[in-house]
């Protein structure tokens, strides 16, 4: 067995140069590179999504409810070893200077922030340096806009309830920035210990209670468990369910590396068999001799495995550091959106490009060495050196399920793996019955003029099963590249799309009906774009009445405020997806729910809802669920009324514009409209624009990572006839024809099995593609004929080009050195 | 002509003649689209150390099947071998291979060099399977006493087809194995390659007394040998 080692080792440099384990070898670096940068890329990229979730909340957990919290909770983290911390918020008149404006206060402890920093200027626009999150009793911070509307100076006073404050700080940044109803003022940070003496809080008024604990995910997710009977309006917050466009551009993106990673893997195995397989063939005559010299199975394997062995440490570590290169290039790209502090990778990865090499090579070679390993010596006397696979058929589905069981290990998702997976084995039905069929018309029809032609494509139909191997080879390497294709330019133009230049940055706010025009016309003549006012009233849920009898699960929406609107035509960026949209305003009262909150609730079609608006009480009957594209930009809503419903509640008027950044308008718009209300979503969009195209980058990277490990598959494909080639075209050669004819009769041969296999690729791309677009990424699907026709055109060029170039070599080599070979 | 008698002698002192194999009823079948075909029928063959004895038959006589089960490669459907004292029958692939390993030698009629090693790397392929730390030193030496020192570098298809058979030769003999099996050694060579190689073989004999059993066509090979049995349709005639 030693001895088998030992001369594995001693052949693994010449094995590898001359051309047997190269392909191998190639295959494995791709795929361990195409698997370890996403790995690399996502493992940092996790941290530092974390990381900014983290500043979205301040903290690690957030506990928030509209009614005060138990201190019992901050005391058990505490003694768990949490950091803790503690905000109240709340809506109330800011006065100063004789002028008065509704301001969102924020009532801090001194811990506060437990994640991101508080940053603070003075009035000269200078940073202070700050270590905590609270003022001193006293003192308040403030927001820039409240500065401007009430045109406060350094140590001001300012009012709140009964307490006059000292204005000591401008706010220029905090984490946890309000939401909802709190969002619309500016905020002033006071100290919680000054909050009694504001008497402000009163029995009914509106307050959000904040608990924050931050700790590592051990110690949050066992203080988690212990708190015990949490009350059922106590919403708890946690780092994974921040940022919804954040979320779905990650998602959708992860999506993607995933399938191109699954995609890079398929094709680096099936170039890796092909590879394995001309491994096998050219090694079968050193294997029957070695035996008839004395070698046993044990010698035979060991020398194998030994070099299999130092071809996958050579490869991961290659593949490894490509891997590594490729995501710090990504990283220093996205430098700007995730800054420098990122923590280093972890092994992870490391282990991750390992499992993935071991893998694909026992997968891919085990077949061939097993075929190996049983070479009779017997073959040798009677010059018998062709392969007969049909009795490993157990062996192959082992290396199948390997293969399978590391896809879901490696990608975590059942549900891509299992049907990419299955309709590869469907691609390969239909691939290998079109192949035979199309082989079998050629056999009939192959009488074209040019003995040439006519000779490669009659070669065609004579090398039955080896060109029905290639077609499904080629078909699905193709395939998979068109499809990834499709899908990589569908996913970013739905990105481009959501966040387009015009994506609306502004939102307007308590807009009344007789303003509806003057701001049409303001908006008009400043700029040129169309304003749509939506509806918007402001009303409670009171109660559900089952239609069915089953319970719902309506208690956290129950007497929350709820935006409601009313529209007459489904509006854009709304699909429904169960019941129907009314078709006139005569339509009985109903409303149409966002398919999320009736799921929460456990809604039906025909549950009734009874809502109250202006002082005015009603019911509507559920009639519709939508889907709601929320990451739009344009107002949405969880409830929409049906017009003879919505049209007589007492309402407001909500617009969204896209107003340039550095224009006056909003400056203008806000002098002219006093009583409306603006919202600045510019930070916002910028950071998810940046996400969007980070993502969008890395999603280039990795495709291209797929690429090549597709023309690696082609190539592989190629090479595996091309000893069986070089003997034919000897042999036509001395048996008279021209270089000119054989040449012909090889471009003929790659040329036809380049069109068999473009032209069903295309038909299965284009259903794989509309599969992956629709199920896996839940995105419109339109087939792109550009990328179709000229997938079909760069396929079969390539097989065309490189097939020729692969048998070359034999054609202009003298006949007689490649004939004493044999 | 081309001798060997300055290679080390490490069979030299065994004169005495005595049986080195044993062929006992051997039969072998194999199944065919027509049924069960029988390649070997009944054989017996006892061959003494130190001969050089052919095996002459028609194509299709079973004259090669009948080799490769002497030396081990194949099994017979009945019947028993004694190769140096081991019944090689009895035996799985495993334990017949490293009978081979150390005293039995191959020479082929397509020659079977490996493409892509040179001369040198071919002749020391059995040396390096025993793991042999002179595997170099000795096949060097080998591929001298047979003339081939210049082309040691050279790869197969930049060789002659006698040269092919040489190096094959100098393969065979490089571990100095106690018998070694000829399967046409001369079937693809032109007539003054023939009587070279023909020539080589005897005299490894005679410097080592190593024996050799040929299967050939060649009539005059066969009758230069000490032994010939015919084979026709599987049976050997006497």
């Amino acid at each position: 067995m030693l001895n088998g080692f030992y001369y594995g080792l001693k052949k693994f440099w010449f094995d590898l140069t001359s051309g047997d384990l190269i392909i191998l070898f190639f295959s494995i670096v791709l795929a361990v590179t195409a698997i370890s940068s996403v790995s690399f890329l996502g493992d940092r990229l996790q941290s530092s999504i974390q990381q900014q979730a983290s500043v979205v909340l301040a903290a690690d957990m957030v506990f928030r409810s509209t009614s005060p919290l138990p201190e019992d909770y901050l005391t058990s983290a505490t003694n768990q070893g949490l950091r803790v911390a503690k905000t109240i918020s709340f809506l109330s008149m800011a006065l100063a200077n004789n002028d008065n404006l509704l301001a969102s206060i924020k009532a801090t402890t001194s811990a506060y922030p437990l994640r991101g920093t508080v940053v603070l200027k003075d009035f000269k626009g200078e940073v202070l340096s700050n270590e905590k999150g609270t003022p001193n009793s006293g003192y308040i911070w403030v927001e820039p806009k409240l500065v401007e509307a009430l045109n406060l100076k350094q140590n001001d006073q300012l009012v709140i309830g009964n307490t006059s404050f000292v204005v000591e700080a401008i706010l220029d940044d905090y984490p946890d920035r309000n939401v909802g109803f709190l969002a619309f003022s500016p905020t002033i940070i006071t100290n919680i210990a000054d909050l009694k003496s504001m008497g402000v809080i009163q029995t009914g008024s509106r307050v959000v209670y904040r608990q924050l604990f931050s700790g590592t995910e051990n110690q949050v997710n066992l203080f988690f468990d212990s708190v015990s009977n949490l009350p059922e309006e106590v919403r708890v917050q946690r780092l994974d369910e921040v940022g919804d466009q954040l979320g779905r551009t990650l998602d959708r993106s992860t999506r993607f590396f995933n399938l191109a990673g699954l995609f890079t893997i398929v094709i680096a195995a099936i170039s890796s068999m092909i590879a394995a397989r001309r491994y096998a063939a050219r090694h079968l005559l050193n294997t029957a001799l070695m035996k008839v010299f004395g070698a046993s199975k044990k010698f035979i394997l060991s020398s194998q495995i030994c070099q299999l062995l130092i071809m996958i440490v050579l490869a991961t570590s290659v593949g490894l550091c490509c891997g590594y290169l490729i995501q710090s290039l990504l990283i220093s790209l996205l430098d700007e959106l995730i800054g420098s502090d990122l923590p280093p990778p972890s092994l992870q990865p490391v282990f991750i490009g390992f499992l993935t090499s071991v893998s694909l090579v026992f997968a891919a070679t085990a077949p061939y060495l097993k075929l190996l390993g049983e070479a009779e010596p017997i073959r040798i006397l009677r010059n018998d050196f062709a392969f007969h696979l049909k009795n490993n058929i157990g062996v192959y589905t082992l290396a199948i399920l390997t293969l399978t069981a590391f896809l879901l290990v490696l990608l975590e998702d059942v549900n891509l793996v299992l049907s990419i997976l299955g309709a590869m084995c469907v691609l390969v039905i239909v691939l290998s019955v079109l192949g035979y069929f199309v082989v079998w018309l050629l056999s009939l029809y192959s009488n074209v003029s040019g003995s040439g032609w006519r000779m490669g494509l009659r070669n065609i139909s004579r090398r039955r099963n080896a060109s029905i191997l290639q077609i499904v080879v080629f078909g699905l390497s193709l395939t998979f590249l068109m499809a990834l294709t499709e899908t990589r330019t569908d996913l970013l133009e739905s990105w481009k799309e959501t966040l387009k230049e015009d994506t609306p940055n502004y939102f307007f706010f308590n807009i009344q009906d007789y303003e509806t025009a003057d701001i049409n016309s303001f908006f008009k003549d400043r700029l040129e774009q169309p304003i749509t006012f939506t509806p918007l009233i402001r009303g409670r849920l009171l109660g559900v009445t089952s239609s069915s009898g089953e319970p719902v699960k309506a208690q956290n929406m129950i007497e929350r405020e709820a935006n409601l609107t009313w529209f007459d035509a489904l509006p854009e960026n709304n699909l429904v997806v169960e019941g129907e949209w009314w078709l006139s305003d005569l339509a009985p009262p109903s409303v149409s729910v966002d398919k999320d909150i009736a799921a929460s609730m456990n809604l039906s079609i025909g549950d009734r809802l009874s809502f109250t608006a202006g002082g005015m009480s009603f019911e509507a009957t559920v009639s519709s669920f939508r889907e709601v594209q929320w990451e739009s930009f344009a107002p949405n809503f969880f409830f929409i009324l049906s017009p003879g419903l919505g049209r007589d509640l007492p309402q407001s008027f909500i617009t969204s514009l896209n107003v340039p950044p550095d224009s006056r308008v909003a400056n203008e718009f806000i002098e002219r409209f006093p009583t409306v209300t603006s919202v600045d979503l510019e930070a916002a969009l910028s950071q998810i624009r940046s996400i969007v195209n980070s993502a969008s980058l890395a999603v280039q990277a990795i495709f291209i990572l797929s690429l090549f490990a597709g023309i690696l598959t082609l190539v592989a494909a190629i090479f595996s006839s091309v000893d069986q080639r070089k003997k034919e075209t000897a042999v036509i050669h001395t048996m008279g024809a021209t270089r000119r004819t054989i040449f012909a009769a090889v471009a003929a041969e790659f040329l036809g099995l380049g069109i068999l296999s473009g032209l069903t690729a295309v038909l299965a791309a284009m259903l794989f593609s509309g599969f992956l677009s629709t199920q896996i990424f839940e995105l419109n699907y339109t087939p792109n004929p550009i990328i179709f026709i000229s997938g079909f055109l760069v396929g079969v060029t390539s097989i065309a080009v490189a097939g020729m170039l692969a048998v070359r070599q034999a054609i202009y080599s003298p006949a007689i050195l490649t004939l004493r070979n044999y | 002509m081309i001798t060997v008698s300055k290679i080390a002698t490490k069979n030299q002192e065994r004169f005495v003649k005595e049986s080195i194999l044993e062929v006992q009823n051997i039969t072998k079948e194999v199944n065919s689209p027509e049924g069960v075909l029988t390649i070997l029928k009944d054989v017996n063959l006892t061959i003494n150390s130190g001969d050089v004895t052919s095996i002459v038959g028609p194509s299709g006589s079973g004259k090669t099947t009948l080799l490769a089960i002497m030396a081990g490669l194949d099994l017979p459907s009945r019947g028993r071998i004694m190769l140096m004292g081991h019944e090689i029958t009895a035996m799985n692939e495993d334990k017949r291979a490293q009978v081979r390993s150390n005293d039995v030698g191959f020479v082929f009629q397509s020659f079977h060099l490996l493409p892509r090693l040179s001369a040198l790397d071919n002749v020391m392929l059995p040396l390096e399977i025993l793991g042999d730390k002179n595997a170099k030193k000795k096949s060097m030496e080998a591929l001298n006493q047979i003339g081939l020192e210049k082309r040691v570098k050279h790869l197969p298809n930049q060789l002659s087809g006698g040269e092919k058979q040489r190096v094959a030769i100098a393969r065979a003999m490089v571990k100095q194995p106690k018998i070694l099996f000829a399967d046409e050694p001369t079937g693809n060579l032109d007539k003054t390659s023939t009587e070279v190689i023909s020539d080589l073989l005897f005299s490894i004999n005679r410097s080592f007394q190593t024996t050799i059993v040929i299967v050939t066509h060649d009539l005059l090979l066969a009758k230069n040998c000490e032994t010939m049995h015919e084979l026709d349709e599987g049976s050997l005639k006497c």
